[in-house]
């Protein structure tokens, strides 16, 4: 019996293919959506995931501090439980770092007669510390030891990765139920349409002795159908995104080329199809009396 | 085979069947006969459940209608085969095709199916139009395929509402000798027509129904 289901469905597919190509499309366009916004989170979450590990404070020095003045404030900072590490960097090294960043650039220090950068004392804080809260408080207390003229932390940017990984999270759960929402009512017009069409034939194989099961599952495959070719139609459209943002767009903002795509979410989208598809078709077949 | 006792059914409040009475026997050929509205039709769809009585108990084989559950109406759909007066064939599907839907409804397997709607076609001899489509064919010849596909199920009952509505005599006397064969093998047939020329000389029951009531019973 299987077979013959699925040989119909398949052949009612065809049979509507304007409309089921209709569906299918917008299926593809909103699996794309919501892989868009997963690959963007995705991205987001790498690099909110990877702030801790690079996320140092620097405590700039006063001038002609003491060797001793140096070590004290060294050892004030490793007695605090939230610092993981400290290094002290020289004007010398920090002259040096600055040359290396400036590359084509750095002939401009060339002309300088003495070395105008302040010795500093590069922080680091452990994982679970880096927060925004703790970050500055732990500044403030900093700012405190005798021997610092300074703090300076990339306060900016690590709020912004961290405020728009919260508010990704939640606009991308609230864009997920949307537009699932929005598949399953597509696939629930379809699906309706369809049987509207076929309803005379219906009626005729319900006369024949066709149970329920046997007049709804063509249906149910037919959603599934939909569901699953808009999502191997996305994984199509996913990739040739993901090719033009690494290979054309990044020759432009090499940035791009830093991005990270994740590739488990292609196995997930005909299954998601599939499971939008399906349940459109039983909602549709719900209301429908047969 | 079939019992009626005391099956009324309205429509709006209208009485399109009053208080009917009636058996047919296992095995058994009859005819419903009646003018136009006369509820011939309602009859036979309280038969194969596409109504249901408003009063009075309806028993076909072993079912006991009013306590039918609706998962159960598939099953005594298959034990009857419906001959209507326009056909009911699926014309995007081949005449094979039509015939072999009842079985592939009941869960056969192809094997099976292709054999059994062979010997059905046989039987109505149309084997050379399996591969044609029922709008290609004649009314006599959609007749025929629909007759085959209400056989191949080999039903305990069969069911005729007008089988020979929209074709001529010549045709119709032939319908009706196909019936004939059919009933002969041990199929209860129940022919509803308003025409008299099917069942004069009959030597069959003969139920009269007029405005919903059943008038009387004689033998053709």
């Amino acid at each position: 019996m299987l077979p013959y289901i699925i040989k119909s469905s398949i052949k009612s597919l065809y049979k509507e293919k304007w409309i089921n190509l209709l569906s299918i499309f917008t299926v593809t366009t909103s699996l794309l959506i919501i892989t868009l916004v997963a690959f963007v989170l995705y991205n987001v979450k790498i690099a909110s995931d990877q702030l801790p590990e690079r996320f140092s404070i620097i405590a700039y020095l006063k001038d002609n501090l003491s060797q001793e003045d140096e070590q004290r404030i060294i050892n004030t900072l490793k007695s605090r439980n939230e610092i993981e590490g400290v290094r002290l960097v020289s004007k010398e090294d920090a002259l040096k770092n600055l040359k290396e960043t400036m590359k084509e650039a750095s002939y401009i220090l060339e002309g300088l007669d003495e070395n105008p950068l302040s010795e500093s004392i590069e922080i680091r804080i452990k994982k679970n510390f880096v927060s925004s809260s703790s970050v500055k408080s732990i500044s403030e207390d900093l700012k405190k030891i005798s021997g610092i003229e300074d703090v300076y932390y990339a306060e900016k940017v690590a709020e912004a990765i961290y405020t728009l990984k919260a508010s990704l999270q939640n606009m991308s759960i609230i864009i997920f139920a949307a537009i699932s929402a929005g598949v399953i009512f597509v696939i629930y017009s379809t699906v309706k349409i369809l049987f509207y069409r076929r309803k005379e034939e219906i009626e005729i194989i319900k006369l024949l002795g066709a149970t329920k099961g046997f007049i709804r599952m063509p249906f149910l495959i037919e959603g599934g159908i939909i569901g699953f070719l808009g999502g191997v139609l996305a994984i199509v459209g996913i990739l040739l995104f993901y090719f033009a943002v690494t290979y054309r767009l990044s020759i432009v903002i090499p940035v791009l080329k830093a991005l990270a795509f994740p590739v488990e979410i292609l196995f997930f989208l005909p299954a998601i199809g599939i499971v939008l598809g399906i349940l459109g078709s039983v909602i549709a077949l719900g209301r429908l009396r047969l | 085979m079939i019992t009626f006792q005391n099956v009324s059914k309205y429509y709006d409040y209208q009485a399109v069947l009053k208080g009917i009475n009636f058996s047919i026997n296992r095995g058994e050929m009859a005819f419903l006969t009646g003018p136009s509205g006369a509820g011939k039709s309602t009859l036979l769809k309280l038969i194969y459940l596409l109504e249901w009585p408003d009063e009075g108990d309806v028993t076909i084989g072993d079912f006991h209608i009013p306590e039918l559950r609706p998962s159960k109406i598939s099953d005594v759909r298959r034990i009857i085969g419906v001959v209507f007066q326009d056909f009911k064939l699926i014309n995007n599907l081949s005449v094979y095709d039509n015939i072999a839907l009842t079985l592939r409804i009941r869960g056969w397997k192809e094997r099976d199916i292709k054999s059994k709607v062979s010997d059905s076609l046989k039987k109505v001899n149309l084997r050379h139009l399996s591969d044609s489509f029922p709008e290609k064919l004649s009314g006599g010849e959609q007749q025929r395929i629909a007759i085959a596909r209400a056989i191949v199920g080999e039903p305990l009952v069969i069911l005729a509402d007008e089988p020979t509505g929209n074709l001529d005599p010549n045709t119709a006397l032939d319908i009706i000798k196909l019936f004939k064969d059919i009933n002969i093998q041990g199929t209860t047939v129940l022919i509803a027509t308003h025409n008299k020329e099917l069942f004069k000389h009959s030597g069959r029951r003969v139920f009269k129904l007029d405005g919903g009531n059943l008038i009387g019973e004689e033998v053709g």
